[in-house]
């Protein structure tokens, strides 16, 4: 079992895989505004659970990214699912 | 298909009521549609016979255990008249949120409904959005009595009209998004009639006898126990039991095919041209081979996944969306094709076999339309491109499942519904396995148990399945306007998933191949995977084109429906 991410390296890792979805500059996505305003469609933003299974290695239900719809609020259910796999 | 199920007691009965004066006589058919009106008595011999039943599953009281048992049911009334199929069945599909997403009460409560009789609709499209769910204006608030309140209105819907219940999606969040959307059981029966209005049924270039209406809803307060799921979660409910109607609704196109190839074969039989039957003609032979390998290839991409949906239930999401953009696009084709052999009589509506040939080219417009187009359910397979690509360079799949899947007795398991998925983190089994399944095939030619030249196209499938798969790869991420290219692309992938289909299923069933033609040195599995391939390499077809005049010798041969299925044995399927 690798050790846990940090809550920073999680959200840097996200925005920068949202950034090449909706291509934009990582730095251009702010960890408080809901991904769809960045024109990420709610369906599309399920290929996002595929993308964390494989970084961190656990099953996700892709729905939590309709439940946490920033990259903050997805970071801190993220921490939440790893600790409790752990 | 073997004696005992179901779908063969529908089809001895329907044999009763499909000559003379029957509900489902040609003639009475034709009339119905030229009238534009509902086949009153054929949906109430289905009735009769029980098939509401059919619709709710086992563990809420009814008679649906197997998937593949409701394909070959609605195939077995299809291939009779796709009004009356598509008239019955949607009760199906109107229940279909209460059974993957409602409580045990509420689905004991509808099962027993609906085996009276109930008709349900589902009313999920409005008059100004399409297919585009979480645009949908028809709202749900909360009473200050604890009820909902339901307002606006849903259009284009089928039996919104005749139905006694109808499913409902309904915005109750008003900003909307994924969770924004609930589905609420209605029952008209209980509503005050100020409450609601039903729509004209609009008319349509086919089925033309189908209640395709809409209801507006006006201050409607249905119970908290109309809910189904929970509050918010109508959107994920709808796109799980639409993996469930997607997968189950070919058994239209299926039926319809059936018809045409019927319809077709008969007529190039009586025909004579040049003092020769047309049916000997070599230039009818090969479309007409062609023809009934498009029906080949739809019928083991519904047979696979219908049982994907017990063995494979996490992969539903890809494997209903490639099963409906696949087979009503392959079924259409192989109508146009028949429609050339026909000639004149597949235009004139009362000259040939009253005019059915151009009723079921007209009604089955409407299957690769209806619960999703193609060009949605192909968005549905573009937006997983990225795990199908992971999965299938590490040749990942459900090996278990693969093999439950694609062997037609393997005995199905329940099919577990809380394990649908609205993405599929496991990719495609189906395509993932087709590496393996390349490697057995090539041993079996060793011990000289399949023809080389059809080891070999096999191979070729694999390459264009690699080959497709890099250029998924390296499709730019589509989050908002998805490129022609991909969608392009989408639908070389469902051609890879068909000829994948095709080769495990024939796999499978080596070891003691059913009897008959078809099955002989591998003769449809040659056929399907020519046909795929052309598709997929379209500048160098490998293959011998010959294979569709000797499935044609098939074809004509054939008395009764023409049916990989005919000669196997199968669990839960026809």
């Amino acid at each position: 079992m690798p050790s846990l991410p940090s809550a920073e390296a999680l959200s840097s890792w996200l925005s920068s895989r949202i950034a090449t979805y909706v291509q934009r500059r990582p730095e251009d996505i702010r960890a408080d505004v809901p991904l769809a305003d960045y024109g990420l469609d709610s369906v599309y933003a399920l290929t996002l659970a595929g993308d964390l299974e494989d970084h961190l290695g656990l099953s996700l239900d892709p729905t939590l990214m309709w439940d946490h719809p920033t990259i903050a609020g997805l970071t801190q259910a993220l921490l939440q699912v790893l600790a409790s796999a752990a | 298909m073997n004696p005992g199920t179901p779908a063969v007691a529908l089809d001895a009965r329907l044999r009763e009521l499909d000559t003379g004066d029957g509900p489902f006589a040609p003639a009475l058919v034709a009339k119905l549609d030229r009238e534009e009106a509902f086949p009153d008595a054929a949906c109430q011999a289905l009735e009769s016979f029980g098939l509401g039943a059919h619709y709710v599953p086992t563990r809420h009281g009814g008679r649906l255990a197997h998937y593949p048992e409701l394909v070959a049911l609605w195939r077995t009334v299809a291939r009779r008249d796709l009004t009356a199929a598509i008239g019955h069945g949607k009760t199906f599909l109107g229940g279909a949120c209460t059974w993957v997403g409602g409580s045990p009460e509420q689905a004991v409560a509808l099962g027993q409904d609906v085996a009276r009789g109930a008709r349900v609709s589902w009313g999920l499209t409005e008059r100004h959005h399409g297919s585009d769910l979480l645009a949908g204006e028809l709202s749900a608030t909360r009473t200050v009595d604890g009820r909902w309140r339901l307002n606006g209105e849903k259009w284009l819907i089928n039996n919104a009209t005749r139905g006694e219940l109808i499913s409902v999606l309904a915005r109750t969040d008003a900003n909307g998004g994924p969770r924004g959307f609930s589905v609420f059981l209605v029952d008209k029966r209980q509503l005050p009639p100020s409450a609601f209005r039903c729509l004209p049924k609009e008319r349509t270039h086919g089925i033309r006898g189908a209640d395709i209406s809409g209801i507006a809803f006006t201050d409607a307060d249905v119970p908290d126990t109309a809910l189904v799921g929970k509050a918010g979660g109508g959107i994920e409910l709808v796109l799980k039991a639409l993996q469930l109607t997607r997968t189950v609704a070919v058994a239209m196109s299926l039926g319809a095919a059936d018809q045409a190839l019927r319809l077709t074969v008969d007529f190039a039989k009586e025909h004579q041209l040049y003092e020769r039957r047309l049916v000997d003609l070599p230039r009818a032979r090969r479309p007409l081979g062609e023809a009934a390998t498009q029906l080949l290839l739809a019928e083991a991409v519904s047979t696979v996944a219908s049982r994907a949906l017990h063995a494979l239930t996490p992969e539903a999401s890809l494997t209903s969306a490639l099963t409906k953009a696949f087979v009503p696009t392959v079924i259409n084709e192989m109508i146009s094709q028949l429609a050339d052999l026909m000639g004149a009589r597949s235009f004139l509506s009362d000259v040939y076999a009253h005019g059915l040939f151009q009723k079921v080219e007209r009604d089955h417009r409407i299957i690769a339309i209806f619960d999703g187009s193609t060009l949605v359910n192909r968005n549905a397979v573009i937006n997983q491109f990225p795990v199908l690509v992971r999965a299938f360079r590490q040749e990942r799949r459900d090996a278990d499942g693969l093999a439950t899947a694609t062997t037609l007795g393997a005995p199905l398991p329940e099919a577990d519904l809380s394990r649908l998925g609205l993405v599929s983190t496991a990719g495609c089994s189906v395509v993932q396995g087709l590496p393996a399944a390349v490697l057995r095939l090539q041993s079996l030619v060793e011990q000289g148990a399949l023809p080389k030249a059809v080891a070999d196209l096999a191979h070729a499938l694999k390459r264009a399945t690699d080959a497709v798969h890099q250029r998924m790869a390296a499709q730019p991420p589509s989050p908002r306007d998805v490129p022609p290219e991909a969608f392009h692309l989408a639908e070389h992938y469902e051609a890879c998933f068909a000829g994948a289909a095709c080769v495990h299923l024939w796999l499978n069933h080596v070891e003691r191949a059913p009897e008959g033609s078809l099955w002989r040195d591998a003769l449809w599995l040659e056929a399907c995977l020519v046909r795929v391939l052309s598709r997929l390499t379209p500048e160098a077809p490998p293959g011998d084109p010959g294979v569709f005049d000797r499935l044609a010798d098939v074809v004509v041969d054939t008395a009764g429906v023409f049916s990989l299925l005919a000669d196997a044995r199968t669990e839960g399927a026809s």
